[in-house]
């Protein structure tokens, strides 16, 4: 399925090109690249050309309503046998504005509500200017990626309908229902909200939840707080917790399970133009007495307008295992068209008091150079050491071209 | 409780909705808005077009306006919120490439800084070896994982190794080993029908094991799923029909079983029940 609809839309790519004569303008990038990588699933090393095509057609009609929007990738292995593959991400035409009251999209798309994510082949319309109420609804095939390709069944699909409060300048708030169906039987029906509120120009409060219909249970709960008394600083509150729950055609979803909980202080800090820094404590509860602790701790430095760094520490102890690590990394702008860039990530990690402290360090460089307003280039090349390698070379090579 | 719980956010709702009018009205006297008094937010596309606009520059404007700065360093975490309405206006500034690059794997590598796990792209919570780090990142709220990867993404993955070299020496993977006596032969040579033999009424000894791999088990079961793609190893002692039957249903399972035997069609059921007996 994934390879065809990729095809349909390799096809229509020339049409699209020549469409100068249309009145509709297209815009959008093509992205050649050159990709080298460990397939650590047979040990062998993989190179592979990769074509990323997304556009957007506009103005297809007087009024400017309809517009066609598409995104997609082929990749062929020249080295390992793994041959074509492909993602059709989404492809659909967008109708805004019917009687300026209605939103209609179809095809391929990527559609998000509180109760629910799904990538689906189908429909979605939206109902608005109506009053301080707005409507949603979505349903189609439910789309699923899988490593090479996608490993949806016949009968899977998703739909949902959604409604949220507009017109409100300090309120935004949403109430979702959310289904699932795996080959043809109701997967998960889950109830979402979310809802934010502004308060004396300085503080959010924001909440969200999913409340799964088949377990009776609140799959999550998040209730937070942001504060910013000036706009250099966020101090941010959260609690949150989940229980796991599982598709109703899973025999897990009959299992005991347990409420997971955390919560979250952190505040982020610009300075000045120059340096701003961020920290954060995450409390983590598993419940019957397990718990973690995790420290965040990271800066932006910027001495001039030509060089950035990036710092960043966390620390986790705790049920699990503990995990030490970060990342710097480094930009430069010797003139305005190159960026030079470059990075180390390192970890050292301890899953259980019967296992050894393992450690994975990767570094990295790569650069950006701007052609012209059309076209540029991007390499990165990567070493991974680490437990499985004591080198692992890995890297792309980008050729983008905006039309 | 849950009954408190509705009837207070509802009032919450309404106290909220009656403020908001309220102020929308004055604002609508003040700025000369619509009449009937709604707030249209301001849209954010013509700023998605100024070269060199650095976030600073939303966040003062977004400060005075009383709205909080969105993306800030905590914006990973912090977007699932914006991004969960209908009503959001992401699609100002970003289209779905966006956010599929990161969710689904795959960009246009515009950015030398951005991680590759083969062809797919991933973000920065993805850091060094996430291979080794994941189990433990995984625990960091296990409801992350499912924001972009499908279960089955898991299984596909763990299904190309070979059970022994993911099976950690945990407790929860010993059952198999525990031998019946020191020089005795391990509970792994032992068929489900064998188990009453020796535990009469699903009695399972005092073992470290029976307590430990159940409280494992209740606090990441996703990752037993991970694996267990099917459940057939806990089937071999929590089914109905063999082994020591012991019930792994949660405390309010009568209220609850209907809902997921309805919606599953007796699919998870059928797999410990015989037909017509749950």
């Amino acid at each position: 399925m994934g390879r065809l609809w990729i095809v349909r839309l390799l096809v229509c790519a020339p049409f699209l090109a020549a469409s100068t004569a249309w009145s509709a303008d297209v815009h959008g990038r093509s992205s050649t690249q050159f990709l080298w990588f460990n397939n650590f699933f047979d040990g062998n090393k993989q190179a592979e050309f990769a074509e990323y095509l997304n556009m957007s057609i506009t103005n297809i009609d007087k009024a400017g309503k309809f517009s066609i929007e598409g995104y997609g990738r082929v990749s062929q292995d020249v080295r390992n046998g793994e041959g074509l593959s492909g993602r059709l991400y989404y492809l659909y035409g967008d109708y805004r504005g019917l009687y300026d009251k209605v939103d209609i999209r179809v095809g391929r798309q990527w559609v998000n509500y509180a109760a629910g994510t799904a990538l689906i082949d189908g429909g979605r319309i939206d109902l608005r200017n109506i009053g301080p109420i707005e409507f949603s609804a979505m349903g189609g095939r439910n789309v699923v990626f899988s490593l090479n390709s996608e490993s949806g069944h016949e009968g899977d699909y998703a739909y949902g309908l959604a409604a949220h409060l507009a017109g409100f300048k300090n309120t935004n708030a949403e109430l979702s229902w959310f289904r699932k169906l795996d080959e043809g039987d109701v997967a998960r029906d889950v109830i979402g909200g979310t809802f934010e509120q502004y308060l004396f120009k300085n503080i959010k409060l924001y909440a969200n939840a999913r409340f799964d219909l088949a377990s009776e249970v609140f799959n999550e709960v998040l209730a937070g707080v942001k504060y910013y008394p000036t706009a250099d600083l966020i101090l941010t509150g959260e609690w949150f917790q989940s229980y796991p729950t599982f598709d109703t055609t899973s025999i897990y979803s009959v299992f005991a399970v347990d409420r997971y909980q955390e919560g979250v202080l952190r505040a982020d800090y610009s300075i000045n133009e120059y340096i701003s820094v961020s920290g954060g404590y995450n409390r983590q509860e598993y419940s019957e007495g397990a718990s973690a602790d995790v420290y965040e701790i990271g800066t932006s430095i910027k001495p001039n307008k030509k060089l950035t760094i990036n710092l960043s520490y966390d620390k986790r102890n705790g049920y699990g295992g503990n995990l030490n690590g970060g990342t710097a990394e480094i930009f430069y702008y010797p003139v305005n068209s190159l960026e030079l860039a470059g990075g180390i990530q390192y970890d050292v990690i301890k899953r259980d008091s019967l296992t050894n402290e393992d450690y994975a360090r990767k570094y990295w460089f790569g650069g950006k150079y701007r052609i012209n307003n059309r076209m540029s280039t991007t390499v990165r090349v990567e070493d991974n050491v680490n437990i499985n390698f004591s080198s692992d070379w890995q890297g792309r090579v980008v050729f983008n071209y905006d039309f | 409780m849950k009954r408190i719980f509705f009837f207070i956010m509802l009032l919450g709702f309404v106290l909220v909705y009656l403020q908001q009018q309220s102020y929308a009205e004055k604002e609508a006297d003040k700025q000369g808005a619509s009449k009937n008094g709604s707030y249209r937010k301001e849209n954010h596309r013509e700023y998605a077009n100024i070269a060199n606009l650095e976030i600073k520059d939303c966040n003062a404007c977004h400060k005075d306006e009383g709205v909080a700065p969105n993306h800030d360093a905590d914006f990973f975490r912090g977007h699932r919120v914006l991004a969960d309405n209908p009503g959001n206006n992401c699609s100002q500034c970003h289209d779905q490439a966006y956010c599929l690059d990161c969710h689904q794997g795959g960009g246009s590598g515009e950015n030398p800084a951005t991680l590759n796990f083969g062809r797919d792209y991933k973000p920065k919570t993805h850091r060094s070896d996430f291979r080794v780090l994941h189990p433990i990142k995984a625990l960091d709220n296990p409801q992350n994982c499912y924001r972009c990867h499908d279960q089955r993404y898991c299984n596909e993955c763990h299904a190309r190794f070979p059970g022994n070299r993911l099976k950690f020496n945990i407790t929860s993977h010993q059952f198999s080993d525990i031998k019946l006596k020191p020089d005795g032969p391990t509970h792994a040579n032992f068929q489900p029908s064998q188990c009453p033999t020796c535990h009469p009424n699903s009695v399972v000894p005092a073992h470290q094991w029976s307590s430990d791999h159940a409280r494992e088990a209740r606090r990441n079961l996703q990752s037993c799923q991970s694996c267990h793609e099917d459940g057939n190893v806990c089937i071999k002692c929590h089914s109905a029909r063999t082994g020591l039957k012991v019930s792994p249903h949660p405390r309010n399972w009568g209220s609850i079983k209907g809902n997921l035997k309805d919606r599953g069609n007796g699919r998870s059921c059928i797999q410990c029940h015989d037909a017509g007996r749950f």
